[in-house]
């Protein structure tokens, strides 16, 4: 009786679970979502919350929904806090934009600085009063001095 | 150079700005901790879309009456266990002019509602989605039940954990004494 009952089971489950292809992965999903309670991707939490959000993934997943409906869905649930990357739009680009405008200024910096040191150590370096170019009288009376002195 | 100094200048000044204003926005410990060592204090602000109904519903439009606060979540286990006697008291202190507000907290939209549905819960209920009001109100987990009087302050006792009937009724009675 049990083994019947089974079979029947299955029988009215199989058409659900092979009414499409699945369009998304649950495993590259668990890591693009989060836990909000404890704050790590799905694939790291067993928490009771997180396994509700895998089990809600994995029924989304059946219905033949493709990653981007899911992450959609989930962002409608819970904002883009329940997603592990920041978005590519609205004000989470800056998230994107900022660490990148940040290296590009410290680049710009670091040459700046260093084109200023190497420059000002070339000055110091310098010696600081060059020998002039001797007059022509100045240079007779020492083509003079110097017969005299032979 | 004098360009790169300030630019350096208003970067330090732009970070200490930024720690003066997150210092100065911080809610403290919330007032759970005030209501547990025995004072009044004003209830929070608590708008939220609502779970079992539609559009968003305001704590403030229940002042005037005895409110009773108690924040949930459907995968919690305790709240399982309070649920059925917190649904009752609702119904029996609905006559008295006691109002019941649930707040289901990081949860899912259709766990919530078979939650509510599983237990016959038909008092109104909101749902904070990520949790933005447990930092004013000093939720530290779930169950987690207070008592505002008429004049909206949230007044002892606290309940954390499972709430027992005896414990709701206290709690309503002190509520409507205060």
């Amino acid at each position: 009786m049990k083994a019947l009952a089974i079979a029947v089971s299955a029988l009215a489950l199989a058409p659900a679970a092979y009414a499409c292809t699945p369009r998304a992965s649950q495993a590259s999903l668990e890591t693009k979502l989060v836990c909000i309670q404890c704050h790590t991707t799905l694939d790291e939490s067993s928490s009771p919350f997180a396994n509700e959000l895998k089990a809600e993934v994995a029924r989304r997943i059946a219905k033949c929904q493709t990653e981007k409906q899911i992450l959609d869905a989930m962002v409608a649930e819970f904002g883009p806090t329940v997603l592990s990357t920041p978005q590519t739009h609205g004000f989470d680009l800056l998230a994107w934009v900022l660490p990148i405008g940040g290296i590009l200024l410290g680049a710009a910096a670091l040459a700046f600085g260093a084109r200023y040191w190497s420059r000002k150590q070339q000055s110091d370096s310098a010696p600081p009063n060059p020998i002039a170019a001797l007059a022509p009288e100045d240079e007779r009376r020492v083509d003079d001095a110097l017969a005299r002195y032979e | 150079m004098r360009a790169l100094r300030a630019l350096a200048v208003a970067a330090v000044l732009s970070l200490l700005g930024l720690l003066v204003w997150d210092l100065a926005h911080q809610s403290g410990p919330g007032v759970a901790t005030k209501v547990d060592q025995g004072k009044a204090v004003p209830a929070p602000i608590l708008e939220l879309p609502r779970l079992n109904g539609e559009g968003r519903l305001s704590l403030a439009s229940l002042r005037g009456k005895v409110v009773v606060v108690n924040f949930w979540q459907s995968t919690c286990y305790p709240c399982k266990l309070e649920a059925r006697d917190v649904a009752a008291a609702s119904r029996d202190w609905a006559s008295k002019g006691v109002v019941f507000l649930g707040v289901d907290a990081q949860d899912l939209k259709s766990a919530g509602r078979a939650y509510l549905e599983h237990y016959n819960v038909t008092y109104p209920n909101v749902r904070d989605a990520i949790g933005k009001t447990w930092t004013a109100w000093g939720v530290s987990g779930v169950p987690e039940t207070f008592f505002i009087d008429k004049r909206g302050r949230v007044v002892p006792p606290h309940i954390t954990g499972q709430a027992s009937r005896e414990k709701i009724d206290e709690g309503i009675r002190r509520a409507l004494r205060s």
